[in-house]
């Protein structure tokens, strides 16, 4: 029995009752009230009306927008429909084209699959060992941790940026120091089409690996204490507790903390845009940060419309695959 | 019973407000009546400009001026979205390299040249706002670029006089390369956000122009090319950083500790060398771009607008007339160090006793950038070109590749 059906109030009527889609239950109406007025009724009234200002909210700020940008995606809207939206003309799937044959649209797409590729499992890989040492390893100075690896988190990407410049910075930055107490030079890392975004996928993991740390935490503090004096009675050692026990037990915590962890990072946008603004050659250019330029500074909302959709196909994608790779295969 | 009285309260007070609202939509209002007056104006013009309002207050009691500051980095967003709503305010400061697309958005009402004349303002700021024989904004503000360069050091390496040409801005650079303290001799953009603002100059000193006799982009012209050409002689005798500066660079920092000794840029780094590098008091010198075939910088500034829709625009004219005023500009010199753009208050005593005469020679051989409405994708791919030129490309091929890739974006 699904989930579905436990909630619903109509479960417990006869079985022979049409369950199909609303086209099936049409041809043969059921005798007596259908379900479709049940939902209305003044039984659930209440309900519609706590739920109407969100609701309300959603449609005005999400639903419409999204809606529209689709709309716009298929469009030419440029600078000159912004007085008049409904001049502008239906073009088809030119932008969409047209993105396949933008070379820098694809470098975008390479950089934002760069980005990701590294900085994903960097960022759970570095979560997930805070996360352990703090609930195991380390006993004074735990909260000291903790919010010293969850800061970066809550702090505002500008104040982040003018620290990292400082960091990077190549006359007298934090590293070009260092560099020079042993006699090497550092090289100016964001003005280097090599080791700008590697500088940048650092700085993702660092401002970002707080969120996983807290959640595998808490995922961690779920795993069963029987299970693992039960496998240590066994005679397991502790890292082998750590491969056979904790991480299948981390198993749902790790999907969440991909899933998110990915979109994220395919949406890149606020560390290119304050660190290099996508230099030096488009080098640092992410998907995001392009189709910002496009819509905000040309104006081109149609094109910038259509790479939006595009970045949206690509992260449901990946989400599917990473559901289906990490299903919890403990149940 | 009490809940029921409130509530036919606020219903009542929002019926007002309703009405209020629409009794504000009946046409257009003379000089004369009682009204408020909504501007936005930008940066630091944005903060200063309430002083100003003030005094036209005075003159003009019936006015309210209602001044929204806004900032430059948003401005272009704010003021584009407004105008997708219908709710743009009666009158705006707009920058310059804006005015085409604004112009091309058809919100602009038309200036009166019976009542603001070609003559009072420098040339290259009116023909700024000026399309098909229709001009679209005042000229209030200008500034243009011109070199800084440190005497100090220009003489510990030999030279002692000013820059007067390309080939002397070399030999200078050249020499401060041989300083031990520089880092780069001159500071001159390979990309970014701008760059372009640092080539223009090259380009117009070169005798290049924009568009050609029919509004089409030359930006593959011979002149084009030379400048390119001079430009890139920087990067390749490793005299400037051939890549683009991190965004949020300043060159004061570097000018102050005599690693970059030399840079281009507007009136306002005269006060914040001032202020940020106070040591360097008398050891530096500004004196206009160095010329190639002829003398040249780019003019920049803000224009004067009043919207189409505003209802207003009797007491928006006003208002303009008064702060092109050449007494006012004078006086704005003074408090926000903007530089008049009309003519007849650098005679002003304000004026004459400053140090602004550099400037002044520069506007008045200064290009402007015609009000084209992609004026910011086209500004885009030459900073794109820039950094490539740093990054050793061929000057007439990028110049090539340039006109492709702006073709049909003029017009």
């Amino acid at each position: 029995m699904t989930s579905s059906t436990v909630k619903t109030p109509v479960a417990d009527r006869p079985a022979r009752r049409p369950a199909g889609p609303a086209g099936a239950g049409d041809r043969t109406p059921p005798p007596r009230t259908p379900p479709r007025r049940d939902r209305l009724s003044r039984h659930n009234l209440s309900g519609w009306l706590f739920s109407t200002p969100f609701l309300a909210f959603f449609a005005t700020f999400m639903a419409f927008p999204i809606v529209a940008t689709l709309l716009m995606s298929f469009t030419d809207f440029g600078l000159r429909n912004v007085t008049d939206p409904l001049s502008a003309d239906f073009t088809g799937f030119d932008n969409y084209g047209e993105l396949l044959g933008d070379e820098k649209f694809l470098r975008a797409l390479f950089n934002t699959g760069y980005f990701v590729v590294l900085g994903v499992p960097l960022t759970i890989g570095s979560g997930l060992l805070a996360a352990v040492l703090l609930n195991s390893g380390i006993d004074r100075l735990r909260t000291f941790f903790r919010v010293g690896f969850y800061a970066p988190v809550v702090t505002a990407i500008v104040a982040v940026a003018v620290v990292w410049r400082f960091v990077l910075d190549p006359t007298e930055g934090l590293i070009a120091g260092l560099a020079a107490q042993v006699g090497l030079t550092a090289p100016d890392f964001l003005a280097s089409e090599t080791l700008a975004m590697p500088s940048l996928i650092v700085m993702a993991v660092w401002r970002n690996m707080g969120t996983a740390m807290v959640l595998f935490l808490a995922g961690l503090q779920s795993v069963p204490t029987e299970v693992r004096e039960a496998a240590r009675i066994d005679g397991a050692g502790a890292f082998q507790e750590f491969r056979r026990i904790t991480l299948p037990l981390l198993r749902p915590t790790m999907l969440y903390v991909a899933v998110m962890t990915s979109i994220g990072f395919l949406n890149v946008f606020e560390e290119p845009f304050v660190m290099t603004n996508g230099g030096p050659s488009d080098s640092t250019l992410t998907v995001s940060l392009y189709m910002y330029r496009e819509g905000f500074n040309f104006f081109h909302m149609g094109y910038a419309s259509a790479m939006a959709y595009t970045l949206f196909v690509i992260i449901l994608a990946v989400t599917l695959l990473q559901l289906r790779l990490l299903k919890d295969k403990t149940k | 019973m009490a809940r029921r009285a409130r509530i036919a309260t606020a219903l009542a007070v929002v019926s007002a407000l309703g009405l209020a609202a629409c009794g504000d939509g009946g046409g257009e209002v003379g000089a004369d009546a009682e009204q408020t007056l909504t501007v936005w104006a930008m940066g630091e013009e944005g903060t200063r400009i309430e002083g100003v309002a003030e005094k036209f207050n005075e003159e003009h009691p019936n006015i309210t001026v209602k001044v929204t500051p806004i900032g430059w980095d948003v401005a272009h967003q704010k003021l584009v979205s407004a105008a997708a709503a219908g709710k743009l305010p009666d009158m705006a400061q707009l920058g310059s390299t804006w005015m085409g697309e604004f112009i091309d958005l058809g919100v602009l009402e038309p200036v009166d040249t019976g009542v603001f004349s070609a003559d009072d303002f420098f040339p290259a700021a009116w023909e700024g706002n000026e399309r098909d024989g229709e001009v679209y904004g005042v000229p209030w503000y200008v500034d243009t670029r011109a070199l800084y360069y440190r005497t100090d050091l220009a003489e510990q390496a030999g030279v002692d006089e000013a820059p007067e040409t390309w080939a002397d801005q070399l030999a200078l650079a050249e020499a401060y390369q041989e300083l031990d303290s520089t880092r780069w001799a001159f500071s001159l953009p390979a990309g970014g956000d701008g760059a372009w603002q640092n080539w223009m100059p090259y380009f117009f000193s070169a005798g290049g122009s924009l568009l050609d006799g029919d509004g089409n982009l030359t930006l593959d012209s011979p002149e084009a090319v030379e400048s390119f050409t001079e430009y890139r002689k920087y990067f390749d005798k490793g005299l400037s950083k051939s890549t683009a500066a991190a965004p949020g660079y300043d060159v004061i920092k570097d000018f102050g500790a005599d690693r970059v000794p030399m840079f281009a840029s507007g009136p306002w780094m005269v006060q914040n060398i001032a202020d940020q590098a106070p040591q360097l008091k008398g050891k530096w010198d500004v004196v206009p771009l160095p010329a190639g075939d002829k003398p040249a910088s780019l003019i920049g500034g803000a224009s004067l607008v009043t919207f189409g829709d505003s209802e207003h625009k009797a007491a928006a004219q006003e208002f303009t007339s008064f702060l092109t005023d050449p007494k006012t500009q004078a006086d704005w010199y003074e408090t926000a160090k903007s530089l008049p753009a009309n003519l007849a208050a650098w005679d002003e005593p304000a004026l004459r006793n400053a140090d602004v005469e550099v400037f002044q020679k520069s506007l008045d051989t200064a290009g402007t950038i015609p009000p084209l409405a992609q004026w910011e994708e086209i500004a885009h791919e030459i900073d794109v070109t820039l950094e490539e030129l740093g990054k050793g490309g061929d000057p007439a091929e990028l110049a090539r590749e340039l006109q492709e890739k702006t073709e049909g974006l003029a017009g």
